[in-house]
């Protein structure tokens, strides 16, 4: 827990380096909560009722969706790639740490500063300008934030299996390209997953992708209760169970690979 | 401290092809080449030793650093390092080892030093009354408060050198690995830098093994060398030694009163000849300096006299020019 705290307070120091970048990351939270909340209500004016949800229920979560945008997707693939291509993946092997756990920890730290320095104001924001609502138990909100990590560990799992074949392959862009396009199309992100017609439907309940913002999202908004709570993140532990042993199993492929061939 | 026994790695290539098209078939079908990086070394190395490591490029020296790190597996051939055998306790062998790499930094890119520091502190799980002490220590001795808030990016590369010896030494590691540590410092960082190796050395008991490029590092740091070429080890053993062996070249300098014409004396060759001055090398087996200046002083007056050893440098070439020739480079 320590480390993570330490990668976190990293973070603090390496983005105080980048404030442009920051600026804008915190300035077009608002605007996109703004944008979509905005979406929904002229669409409702349209069509009220086509949506299975009340305008309340669709506001709160394409609201939520835009604060938490930047919590799941911390990216250790590039920090892989880079360091493959430098050969600076020596320095990390160098460190009496385990690899897949350096990465779940450098991770971590940055999504613990994210949360703190851009969700939550927005979160605050949303509630104040954006009709964002409250949970409507503490329990709720609670299985919500269970759901947030569960789905963060599933998408860490992801990227960080991307990450390992770019670090043989050192080659990351076009594949992770691939990797976010559909990963955003079947998180529900933008469209909520119970408007997917048919096999796309189908296809997106059965996907990992699901866990990052459909199923923390429906939770909180109360689309989703009761047993189905329980059965959604019971699908979040069984894909971050599946991906994890994935995950050690290529990494240990990957590094025996590179402590044979010398980075 | 660190025990090898016949230490052998290969590396294995992919052959690039000419060309696109040969880019591509390499895509389908690729075609290894076996290189011998190091080839069936030996050598040991005892506690509290500073063991100087020279070889030209390519010659094999970082492979093996890497090899007793644990981050590169031998393809043959035995490693202890401090009871431990690297490669397969990597993460417990990287708890008693500190490792500086000249080309490549370990701290952390984008923040400042002291707060890479810290990190390391948390990775290795050092005690804060030890961070706290250590900190202190490389204030004294390589200022580090200097620069300890500035990011790594912006850090001279003679402050980043000390820097990363600050990592490298902070879980108070009982080995110390520097590749080319002072690789395109400045004189004056340079020298703080060999002065901070031997006090570390000397009263902290630190084992250093040391490569280098400049043979000034060896002679003023170093109590022993290796000298590794074409991956095996063709000298090992102190400077003095090394000196007796290959330095027999000595030059004996002579100023004369006034411009002589040149002239040869027994046993030696006149390599350099400058107005009143005139240079000539001996080998130091086949006549000595009083003879030759018995033998000149006869004929002409002198002013001025001087024998110069061999420089260690030349001394290198010639057992690098002696072992060339070695080299293996397998085909498979």
């Amino acid at each position: 827990m320590k480390l993570f705290w330490a990668f976190a307070r990293q973070h603090f120091h390496a983005t105080a380096l980048y404030r442009v970048d920051f600026w804008l990351r915190v300035a077009s939270t608002p605007i996109l909560m703004y944008g979509t909340r905005w979406v929904w209500i002229t669409l409702y004016t349209q069509r009220p009722g086509a949506f299975g949800v009340s305008l309340q229920q669709m506001v709160t979560y394409a609201v939520l969706s835009m604060a938490i945008e930047n919590l799941f997707y911390t990216g250790p693939q590039y920090y892989m790639a880079q360091q493959a291509r430098s050969g600076a993946i020596d320095a990390d092997l160098l460190k009496p740490l385990d690899f897949h756990f350096h990465m779940l920890a450098r991770s971590t730290g940055e999504m613990l500063f994210r949360i703190i320095v851009i969700a939550l104001p927005a979160m605050l924001v949303g509630y104040f300008l954006f009709d964002l609502q409250l949970p409507a138990t503490l329990q709720t909100g609670f299985l919500f934030v269970v759901a947030i990590l569960l789905g963060y560990l599933v998408n860490f799992h992801l990227e960080f299996l991307l990450g390992s074949v770019a670090l043989v392959t050192l080659e990351i862009h076009s594949i992770d390209w691939a990797f976010h396009a559909t990963a955003r199309f079947f998180s529900g992100q933008f469209v909520p997953l119970w408007l997917f017609p048919g096999v796309l439907g189908l296809l997106a309940n059965i996907l990992p992708f699901r866990s990052t913002f459909s199923t923390p999202l429906s939770i909180y908004t109360g689309v989703v209760t009761g047993g189905a709570v329980t059965e959604a993140i019971g699908f979040q532990m069984l894909w971050l169970i599946l991906l994890f042993i994935i995950s050690r199993w290529l990494w240990e492929r990957v590094q025996a690979r590179i402590v044979l061939q010398g980075g | 401290m660190i025990k090898v026994e016949h230490l052998t790695k290969n590396y294995q290539r992919v052959k690039r092809r000419e060309g696109i098209l040969g880019s591509v078939r390499t895509l389908f079908s690729a075609e290894y080449e076996t290189t011998r990086a190091v080839d069936d070394i030996s050598f040991h190395i005892n506690e509290g030793e500073l063991v100087g490591y020279i070889g030209p490029n390519g010659a094999g020296k970082s492979t093996s650093i890497k090899m007793l790190c644990g981050i590169l597996v031998p393809t043959g051939g035995q490693i202890e390092v401090n009871g431990l055998v690297p490669h397969k306790n990597r993460m417990e062998n990287a708890r008693q080892i500190g490792a500086v790499f000249g080309q490549k930094t370990q701290l952390w890119w984008d923040v400042p030093v002291i707060e890479s520091l810290r990190l390391f502190r948390d990775i290795y799980k050092v005690p804060e009354a030890q961070f706290k002490h250590n900190l202190n220590m490389f204030n004294d001795l390589l200022d580090l408060h200097e620069f300890q808030s500035t990011p790594v990016r912006q850090l001279s590369l003679g402050q980043r050198m000390r820097a990363d010896m600050a990592a490298a030494l902070l879980h108070n590691p009982r080995l110390l690995f520097l590749d080319e540590p002072m690789i395109g410092v400045d004189v004056v960082a340079k020298e703080r830098l060999r002065t901070f190796i031997q006090k570390i050395n000397r009263e902290q008991k630190v084992t250093i093994l040391l490569t280098t490029h400049d043979m000034g590092d060896i002679e003023k740091v170093c109590s022993r060398i290796m000298i590794i070429d074409h991956g095996h080890i063709v000298y090992d053993g102190n400077i003095d030694q090394m000196r007796n062996k290959y330095g027999t070249q000595r030059t004996l300098v002579v100023e004369f009163e006034e411009p002589i014409a040149d002239f040869d004396a027994p046993h030696t060759t006149l390599v350099k000849s400058e107005g009143r001055k005139k240079w000539f090398a001996f080998n130091r087996f086949e006549t000595s300096p009083s003879t030759l200046i018995t033998y000149i002083g006869a004929r002409f007056p002198i002013l001025d006299l001087a024998v110069e050893e061999p420089e260690i440098e030349a001394i290198v070439r010639t057992i690098y020019q002696g072992s060339a020739g070695t080299a293996k480079v397998d085909g498979a």
